[in-house]
């Protein structure tokens, strides 16, 4: 695959080649690949089913890939095959966290730990798997709420704030691992309208900082705007891909131009 | 009428002072009670923890080990436990010969036993049922920070499940209390078993029963208030909010 970016193979920071994926004998994702140089944002689009969820979520091996490659930062994922569900699993636990503390990803219901506190939520796993002292990882905390504009929040548990708040405590508790990648899934899908600026903004502040994201998205403005790579699936395949300026506002297929008709105003 | 002379006389009796003795001399009546409820309990949760682990793993062999534990426990009355441990084992002469005799043969120690296998397999049971409801998302958020499997148990899951167990849990300690009233028919003068002294020495059975009753409600009042304090601080993020 081809990026439109010309960095060097060396600044390389995720590779994902030809991951297939079947649930039973239906098959969601025919051989997808990906290539995240340093600094790259990438959108994923496509209509629902397309396969684009899962591909992210088999990144980190949320879900489990049939085949394929995942490498971060030029460390290949070791995987082997699952005797009983014939699906790839890692190799080693201590591999795959390592990995997973390097790929934060934040989710379409933002998967706050409800019964902590906000700090809590961003101090727990640095604290508990990176090994940071509580007094680092609340310095921590402290810069990155501040970074997503929260103030005031330490103390208050999920539950009692807006969704927007939610979504930028959980990008705050990914931030928090100083992440290599961060995985965004569907990041505004579950905000009421007038609460997804606040969160797209945000993101935007951290593509600005030279943050490798890969972002799954409906959210077309963003996918122009802010990506610099974009990739349209479609029945578990890439339908067509490049830089969103072009792609977006002149396709190539029909069907993203269906999509495309269908998702902007 | 009510031998209300009778019962200002006897009252020191549930406090460890029958006799004219002073108060707290013996164990008697309250503090056996909260002795036999404070042991049972705190071992049965330590128990009932794990259990409750082996109760939700995948391992068939193991959750259907504690199941039948549990089944067993909750089957059948802590009355027929506790005659079984105490009066039923005894009937053995390798256990008679065995270390564990000098156990077994202790009322004291046979009514923990007891109370605590029978708490812990309905703490298992709530326990277990919080764990199974955790919220899929934050277990996914735990995977996907990189916590091993065990860390996100003893993180996550567990702290999560205990909180979300407060309410049934209160019920569970209340429960257990007016069944430690048993410990009286293995010989031990707990606040039903002072009562039960009390009645045969007198032939009176209205009031010493009537001043149990007393006592064990006002101890479910202390122990309701208790759980509703602890239900404002753990589970605070359960509340409407409010501001």
């Amino acid at each position: 695959m081809k990026q439109t970016n010309a960095a060097p193979a060396t600044d390389i920071k995720l590779r994902v080649a030809d991951l297939h994926k079947s649930y039973g004998s239906h098959e969601v994702l025919k051989g997808v690949s990906l290539t995240a140089h340093a600094g790259d944002v990438i959108s994923i689009i496509g209509s629902s089913g397309s396969g684009k969820s899962t591909f992210l979520r088999c990144i980190n091996m949320l879900e489990h890939p049939n085949s394929g490659q995942i490498q971060l930062g030029g460390e290949e994922l070791q995987l082997v095959a699952d005797k009983k569900t014939g699906a790839l699993r890692a190799a080693s636990h201590k591999q795959l966290e390592r990995i997973r503390t390097k790929l934060a990803m934040v989710f379409q219901h933002f998967n706050l730990w409800a019964h902590m506190t906000v700090l809590e939520n961003i101090i727990e796993a640095p604290i508990h798997v990176l090994g940071l002292s509580r007094d680092e990882a609340i310095a921590r905390a402290r810069k990155y709420l501040d970074k997503v504009g929260l103030k005031d929040v330490e103390g208050k548990y999920p539950s009692h704030m807006s969704g927007g708040q939610q979504q930028r405590v959980a990008i705050a508790r990914a931030l928090a691992m100083e992440p290599e990648v961060m995985l965004f899934d569907e990041p505004t899908s579950a905000l009421d309208p007038e609460l997804v600026g606040e969160v797209l903004r945000v993101m935007q502040d951290l593509a600005r900082e030279g943050r490798t994201m890969v972002v799954v998205t409906h959210e077309m403005g963003f996918a122009r705007e802010v990506s610099n790579h974009v990739i349209f699936l479609h029945k578990g395949k890439i339908e067509e891909q490049g830089n969103p300026k072009e792609v977006l506002v002149n396709p190539q297929s029909e069907r993203l131009a269906q999509f495309l008709s269908g998702s902007l105003k | 009428m009510i031998d209300f002379h009778l019962i200002l006389d006897k009252l020191p009796a549930f406090l460890g002072g029958a006799d004219g003795q002073p108060l707290l001399s013996t164990s008697d009546g309250i503090v056996m009670t909260l002795q036999l409820l404070g042991a049972s309990l705190l071992l049965g949760m330590l128990l009932a923890i794990p259990l409750a682990l082996g109760r939700v793993s995948k391992n068939r062999l193991l959750s259907g080990s504690v199941w039948l534990y549990t089944y067993v426990f909750r089957g059948t009355p802590l009355l027929v436990q506790l005659f079984i441990i105490y009066y039923g084992l005894s009937q053995f002469d390798a256990v008679r010969d065995s270390w564990m005799w000098q156990y077994l043969q202790d009322a004291w120690f046979c009514a923990i036993l007891a109370f605590t296998l029978n708490t812990a397999a309905y703490t298992t049971e709530i326990i277990a049922g919080q764990i199974r409801t955790t919220h899929w998302g934050e277990i996914e958020a735990a995977r996907a920070m990189g916590m091993s499997k065990w860390l996100m148990m003893r993180r996550i899951v567990i702290p999560s499940a205990l909180r979300r167990a407060l309410p049934a849990y209160s019920n569970e300690v209340i429960m257990m209390m007016q069944s430690t009233a048993v410990a009286g028919l293995v010989t031990l003068a707990d606040i039903t078993g002072v009562a039960r002294r009390i009645y045969s020495d007198t032939y009176m059975a209205f009031e010493p029963f009537l001043v149990a009753g007393a006592i064990y409600l006002a101890l479910t009042f202390l122990f309701v208030w208790l759980f509703k304090q602890a239900e404002q601080r753990w589970l605070a993020y359960l509340a409407p909010r409010k501001h």
